[in-house]
């Protein structure tokens, strides 16, 4: 490889550290926000650091709005929405994505029917949904939102698993196949455990996607049910912004995207191309 | 990341030689094929085909639910009206197109920039990515609240910025109140959080590229500008481009941000296609013309897939 001069050496650096500063620079705000005092937020010029870390905005925001539905009720919405999403994709979705795989079934235009469903825009999906949902009596409840979630993830897992079972040799399951065991022998106690590494990156994708949902939270929910993505912009609506504790619940909204950020370094291309492009 | 790059292919190459050989024959690996896959497409059907039929007959009916009015069969009107006669809905596909183009162009330039510095790095490369990769994966909710608060133009610290690097002469703008600069703002904002998503896919697609063919360019004499535009890009090709129709689609779909930021915006100069769509049929409630803009929308989207999937049906094969 060509030597960088020392000149460019430093010009990489200095775009490099500006590129992280202009990454990072709204989350590290969000997040020191979140310990601010009212009068530190609405002042002029802005205060950047906080005087005291206090976790009052935290307290407050998990019991707030007041009417005792607050941050505590979001999360919990949130959590039971995006694992009861991803466990029933990952359920069915593993099933279709090794019948894909192995079997073809349907062939080509069958897997590619599955994939363009995930390209749905929302706003069309969810007209109908909620018109059924409303004949159904489903509306504001969780498993509405598990359905809705579903029709994207479920495409997602679909697809990105039959890449990783695409990958696996053949091999392996002729000969437990000539061993006498089962089709469904050879997916369960075979293929599954050697795809565990893609399973548990698809899982973590589908989780944090349904996490981040809003359209579906925002239409078909009233009050019982409220995600944290729905609770944000309920309370920036008002003509008194409480910055503090929107930060507080913003950040603990983000902490999950954060560490997968972190954690599935590998499998971030695939993830976020559904495996079209493999890196 | 791998040394080695993909562009995936429809069918897995393993296929080929066909499905694990067993006895028993061709009609009953049909059929154990379709036991794995029916609980997936029962469900798929039941929850996207099932509504989306139930929405093509909203296409053709005008369903007003703030007046009592019964559903009642109007034919193409819908249709015709969102097409000839909304202007709204025109101005509405005009926002979206000059977000996907500008924002697509602008996200593309940076992120392959940054990929090119990244790809010199050694050992600090794999952290870095890691921590430009945050803004992908937090929620566009959340990030627009982030932007709500920096553009904020009493206490927002963009404005704080300016005016310090300016020493006072100008003290910035209503990024989100002033409809010249409204747009502006969605782009941004836009910009800030998938840049970094073109950056990974161009960086895979670097690092794929054989180190071979560099060295023998430079032994032939070429400047790395011309490297770069002869030989890293034209193997780049495939994976930009896949990048590219992904993101289209995704902001072609524009709406948490828009929501959170500006509201569509002072005027309408915000209004992407979704949030017209959304103002429609969940606040003017005219269901049969929501359901008519949500099938336009489809098609367009249809449109986009298709040459997706054909890129990744023909880029087989590794770059």
């Amino acid at each position: 490889m060509r030597r960088m001069s020392s000149f460019q050496k430093i010009l990489t650096v200095v775009v490099l550290v500006a590129a992280l500063i202009f990454f990072m620079f709204p989350v590290v705000w969000m997040f020191l926000t979140s310990f601010k005092t009212e009068a530190e937020y609405f002042s002029y010029p802005p205060v950047f650091i906080p005087e005291d870390f206090s976790f009052r905005n935290y307290f407050n925001a998990m019991a707030f709005p007041p009417d005792g539905r607050g941050g505590l009720q979001g999360l919990r919405d949130s959590l039971i929405i995006a694992s009861a999403t991803t466990v029933v994709s990952v359920l069915i979705g593993s099933l279709a994505a090794y019948g894909l795989s192995r079997f073809r079934t349907g062939g080509e235009n069958f897997s590619f029917w599955i994939l363009s469903t995930r390209m749905f825009p929302p706003v069309a999906a969810a007209l109908p949904l909620f018109l059924i949902f409303k004949e159904i009596k489903l509306l504001d409840s969780h498993l509405a939102l598990i359905i809705a979630n579903t029709v994207f993830s479920l495409p997602f897992v679909i697809w990105l698993l039959k890449g990783f079972f695409d990958e696996l040799p053949l091999e392996l399951e002729e000969a437990a196949l000539i061993d006498g065991c089962s089709y469904w022998g050879a997916f369960a106690r075979v293929s599954l455990p050697l795809v565990t590494p893609g399973l548990v990156a698809t899982a973590l994708f589908s989780f944090i996607f349904a996490w981040n949902e809003f359209m579906f939270a925002l239409l078909l929910t009233r009050r019982n049910v409220r995600t944290l993505t729905i609770i944000v912009p309920s309370l920036v609506g008002g003509h008194e912004i409480l910055w503090g504790e929107i930060a507080a619940i913003g950040t603990v909204a983000i902490i999950p995207g954060i560490l997968l950020a972190l954690l599935l370094q590998r499998y971030l291309v695939r993830g976020l191309t559904m495996g079209a492009v493999k890196g | 990341m791998g040394d080695r790059l993909v562009v995936s292919e429809t069918a897995g190459t393993a296929q080929e030689s066909g499905v694990p050989h067993v006895p028993g024959g061709r009609l009953r690996r049909r059929g154990v094929g379709i036991l794995f896959v029916l609980p997936a497409a029962l469900t798929l059907l039941a929850i996207t085909i099932f509504p989306l039929i139930y929405e093509l007959r909203l296409v053709f009916m005008s369903w007003e639910l703030t007046t009592n009015a019964a559903p009642e069969f109007v034919g193409l009107q819908n249709l015709i009206t969102v097409l000839f006669k909304d202007e709204r809905f025109w101005t509405s596909m005009r926002v979206t197109a000059t977000l996907i183009v500008l924002g697509v162009a602008i996200q593309l330039t940076l992120g392959t920039g940054l990929a090119l510095l990244l790809n010199r790095l050694g050992r600090w490369r794999t952290g870095l990515v890691s921590l430009f990769l945050i803004p992908v994966m937090i929620a566009p909710v959340v990030a627009g609240f982030q932007f709500r608060m920096i553009y904020h133009d009493q206490f927002g610290p963009l404005n704080y910025l300016i005016e310090q690097v300016t020493f006072g002469r100008w003290h910035g703008l209503a990024w989100i109140a002033n409809p010249k600069v409204a747009l502006f703002s969605i782009l941004m904002t836009d910009v800030w959080q998938w840049t970094p998503f073109l950056m990974l896919i161009v960086l895979a697609g670097l690092q794929s590229v054989p180190q071979e063919l560099h060295e023998a360019a430079e032994v032939d004499g070429a400047s790395p500008w011309q490297t770069f535009w002869r030989i890293t890009l034209p193997l780049l090709l495939p994976v930009i481009i896949i990048g590219i129709l992904i993101r289209a689609m995704d902001s072609f779909k524009l709406f948490d941000i828009i929501y959170l930021v500006t509201g569509g915006g002072p005027g309408n100069v915000t209004e992407t296609i979704s949030f017209y769509t959304y103002l429609q049929g969940f606040k003017f409630f005219s269901l049969g013309y929501t359901a008519a803009m949500a099938f336009i929308q489809l098609i367009v989207i249809t449109v986009i897939a298709q040459v997706f999937l054909r890129f990744q049906k023909r880029g087989r094969g590794e770059i």
